[in-house]
């Protein structure tokens, strides 16, 4: 009994936050030169962030095919970032310069970096 | 001669009152061309209020002149010689918004905001070494207005020469201590210093010319910080951004020239050819455009060795040693063992064949790996 409700709230968890999502943010370059790499899972998130996991990355339109990075530095000591979503088997990057980041990644970026559950 | 595209302006679309904005020359051209006689008016109009536009005083000439109106009656003159300074808020917008709001200028009231008043005094540390040690008026050398932005973004970990005008963001507390980028003169020196690259050498930001575009902003941001606390080659502590980093990253600063590899747990710079990281000049941000922040341990260790053994204050010796290479003597793919050539030539131009200045660079160059075939 106990284990049957324990069941169906996890898959009613699982509905509200939807598929397991994997988020990997690379960063380097700047002024330092250094890489970071930071992560956040969906499954480490209580249910409403999961889904507002979700939200930003398909918001951000990280789901589908990867348009290729072809602009060099737009300047020196400029960052530059790479975005890693793993959901459902499927891996996907993407690579964004300082000035080409769109307003979406960079508040998905935001976001993860203001998680607790996140690791780096 | 602008190697970083300008792609920045204000999302507003030149209202006549907006004085906030960089036009990128294509958009300039298409306006002055294209655009409606109220819009071609209001850039004009815009773009001559705009303190950050006077670094592009060609461009604004070619289109005053287009529209037939006195250049001199739109930009402020400017007494030959004299620093320009600005600093604008940028009110935690991003490469859109730049510059923000004019906060103070030359001569101006401080603010009640440090990091503007300690970008101010930053950019005048660099004017004044540049000005005093090799008579440059300037990042250009013809006086281009200095422009510094603050608090540029949310919490960001950076700072940079946008190819018109200083940046500096927040910093985070991941990485570098909150408020602490607008602190280090030898940082705001290294910024601009990659001005004064792009005004000369123009070294390509990738590769070997991008290692040596580092290593020079690391040289004279080091001179900046050693020329005002007058310190000479063996009491200066060699580093980049003592201080700035989080104690987590556990460091002593970005940089170390006298020690590369040394400056904090992990840092991946060579001191010598030995140890070169040949990395892909490709997008990955763990590859840093071919390891230009990490092969420019090997010139950083190059000058230190030069500056050290010449001795004395290293501005007078190895500095302008390595000012006369990176202002007269080099190309924008130049490879470090042209950039020994040019600094031994340099050197023998300066204080004579056979003179110890240049034995000193050419051991130093020896020292670190760099083969070098010149016959002085």
């Amino acid at each position: 009994m106990r284990g049957r409700r324990w069941e169906s709230r996890s898959r009613s968890r699982r509905e509200d936050a939807g598929s397991p999502l994997k988020v990997t943010i690379t960063r380097g370059g700047g002024l330092a030169g250094l890489t970071r790499q930071t992560e956040v899972a969906s499954d480490a998130l209580p249910p409403g962030e999961a889904a507002k996991l979700h939200e930003l990355v398909e918001g951000a339109g990280l789901l589908g095919e990867a348009a290729p990075r072809d602009a060099p530095p737009a300047h020196p000591d400029e960052m530059g970032y790479e975005v890693t979503i793993e959901d459902a088997g499927r891996t996907r990057t993407q690579r964004f310069s300082e000035q080409t980041l769109p307003e979406s990644v960079r508040s998905l970026i935001d976001w993860t970096d203001s998680r607790p559950e996140r690791r780096g | 001669m602008h190697r970083y595209p300008h792609r920045l302006m204000h999302r507003c679309g030149f209202p006549r009152e907006c004085t906030c904005f960089i036009v990128p020359p294509f958009l300039l051209d298409e306006f002055a061309k294209k655009g409606t006689p109220e819009q071609q008016e209001a850039a004009l109009n815009a773009i001559a209020q705009s303190a950050a536009i006077r670094a592009r005083r060609a461009m604004l000439g070619d289109l005053a002149k287009m529209k037939g109106v006195d250049i001199a009656g739109l930009v402020p003159a400017r007494a030959a010689g004299a620093e320009d300074r600005s600093v604008y808020d940028v009110e935690h917008g991003g490469y859109n918004d730049l510059p923000g709001r004019l906060v103070r200028s030359e001569g101006g009231p401080a603010s009640s905001d440090d990091a503007v008043n300690e970008a101010y005094d930053g950019a005048d540390s660099t004017y004044t070494f540049y000005k005093d040690v090799f008579d440059r008026d300037s990042v250009d050398g013809s006086g281009l207005a200095l422009v510094s932005c603050v608090h540029f973004g949310n919490k960001f970990d950076n700072a940079f020469w946008d190819g018109g005008e200083m940046v500096y963001g927040d910093g985070s507390n991941q990485l570098f201590i909150a408020g602490s980028l607008t602190k280090a003169i030898d940082v705001i020196g290294h910024e601009l210093t990659h001005g004064v690259t792009q005004y000369t050498a123009g070294l390509e930001y990738h590769g070997q010319s991008g290692a040596l575009n580092e290593s020079f902003s690391d040289v004279f941001g080091s001179l900046v910080k050693q020329y005002t606390l007058g310190q000479s080659a063996d009491e200066a502590d060699w580093l980049i951004g003592a201080g700035l980093m989080v104690p987590q990253i556990g460091g002593k600063a970005l940089r170390s020239m006298s020690d590369p590899g040394t400056a904090f747990n992990g840092d991946p710079q060579p001191a010598h050819m030995d140890d070169y990281r040949d990395l892909p000049d490709d997008n990955d941000p763990r590859h840093d455009n071919g390891g230009v922040h990490i092969n420019s341990g090997i010139p950083n260790k190059a000058f230190y060795l030069a500056a050290t053994a010449i001795g004395g204050n290293a501005w007078e010796g190895a500095g302008k040693i390595w000012y006369q290479t990176l202002t007269e003597r080099l190309e924008s793919t130049s490879d470090f063992t042209h950039a020994a050539e040019a600094t031994i030539e340099a050197a023998t131009d300066i204080f004579g064949a056979g003179s110890n200045e240049e034995q000193a660079v050419q051991h130093a160059w020896e020292e670190v790996g760099v083969p070098v075939a010149v016959s002085a």
